[in-house]
């Protein structure tokens, strides 16, 4: 099948894998006061693991290239902290002590993460934009 | 690179036509170029350099290169539609220079035909 | 003959920096598609072919210049500014990327440029 921007499956790939690293900081965010999950225990915080996998040449036929690694979301896993206890005896949850577990997720991180996933997910969309832009350059050759 | 004085004296250099030995072409003027031209380069046919070939060499070469340009293009283009990794650049530029060549070639053919009519009009 | 129409070497020169464009462009998109990418390290043309690009650039000569093909290799001279090994930096890979894209457009132009000239000489009308 006929690929006029040649080159970005990687960016393809990045922004895919980016936008699901925005989906689970958002859920986290989301469920950061979540003591009462559908299992009953209170929210674990889940983080996404990128992998490098299809090692692929670069450059097209052309070219003598490097083989560069292809970005791909490897799993999203829970992340293996425990969670905060807090004494709080009016809380439904509460234990025979009186504390409530509550997720162990904080705030300022999960925003550093977002900030960083969506400086990606933008750079990501700039070059495809640019490729873009320099196909319909070169579609134009020899008219006016 | 001077393709407005190139095609004139390429043309004026196709070989020895009949009845015209008396008209050296090296003699005519071209229009800006003085003599033999100081701006000569290597690939361009000076005046004064007789090339040997007879005038159907010269037009059957125009036409397999013109040829070649044809199917270079065709093959850039089957390699960008077929997902072979063929750079988008090279397909189209490919295809403008097959374009420009076929041009030159059916402009050579009008003015053979043309400078044909002309002297089948002369009276003897 | 239409071989020499398009052996300038100007031309040439225009038409190989559009191919080296091309794959560098491609090496920026994949920097940037690696941007958080633990140990990666950033790609870019190889230095040995930039410099062949401009000695047979400027020497103008056909023959070099017909035989030059595009490579790439890890960029050496980046550092890692992250523990993780990654070198890619996005401002940097913003600037190549806007550059590139420049050098794209004025090369596009020239050989449009050629061509359209030689339509020009060729047919006597301006398009």
């Amino acid at each position: 099948m006929i690929q006029p921007l040649s080159g970005i499956q990687n960016t393809v790939a990045a922004l895919d894998a980016e936008r699901t690293r925005l989906d689970v900081i958002s859920e986290n965010i989301a469920n950061a006061n979540t003591t009462h999950g559908v299992d009953g225990k209170p929210y674990q915080r889940k983080v996404v693991v990128f992998e490098n996998a299809l090692q692929q040449a670069m450059g097209g036929p052309d070219a003598n290239s490097a083989m560069t690694p292809q970005l791909r979301v490897a799993r999203i896993q829970n992340d293996n902290r425990a969670p905060i206890e807090i004494y709080a005896p009016g809380n439904p949850d509460a234990d025979a002590r009186g504390m409530v577990a509550t997720p162990n997720i904080n705030i300022h991180e999960e925003m550093a993460d977002l900030i960083n996933a969506s400086r990606a997910f933008e750079a990501n969309l700039a070059v495809v934009k640019n490729e873009k832009s320099m196909a319909m350059q070169t579609l134009s050759i020899g008219k006016h | 690179m001077t393709p407005l004085s190139a095609i004139p004296q390429t043309m004026y250099n196709f070989g020895t036509m009949p009845g015209t030995d008396a008209v050296r072409p090296n003699t005519l003027p071209t229009p800006g170029v003085e003599g033999p031209s100081p701006l000569s380069q290597p690939n361009e046919i000076t005046p004064g350099q007789s090339t040997g070939d007879s005038f159907g060499n010269v037009l059957g070469k125009l036409i397999s290169d013109v040829n070649t340009k044809q199917n270079a293009a065709t093959a850039a283009v089957d390699g960008l539609q077929s997902g072979q990794g063929v750079p988008l650049h090279q397909a189209v530029i490919a295809m403008e220079e097959a374009n420009v060549s076929f041009q030159l070639m059916v402009e050579v053919r009008n003015k053979l035909l043309d400078s044909y009519q002309e002297m089948m009009r002369m009276q003897i | 003959m239409i071989e020499g129409l398009f052996n300038q070497p100007s031309y040439l020169a225009a038409k190989k920096t559009l191919d080296a464009v091309a794959v560098r462009q491609e090496a920026i998109a994949n920097n940037i598609a690696n941007l958080e990418t633990p140990g990666y390290k950033r790609v870019d043309l190889s230095p040995s072919f930039r410099a062949e690009l401009d000695r047979a650039v400027a020497s103008g000569d056909v023959q070099q210049l017909a035989s030059l093909k595009p490579s790439l290799a890890v960029d050496t001279n980046a550092v890692s500014s992250s523990q993780d090994g990654n070198t890619v930096s996005l401002e940097n890979e913003m600037v190549q990327l806007n550059q590139n894209a420049m050098v794209h457009t004025l090369e596009t132009q020239m050989v449009s440029t050629m061509l359209m000239r030689l339509k020009m000489a060729i047919t006597g009308k301006s398009s």
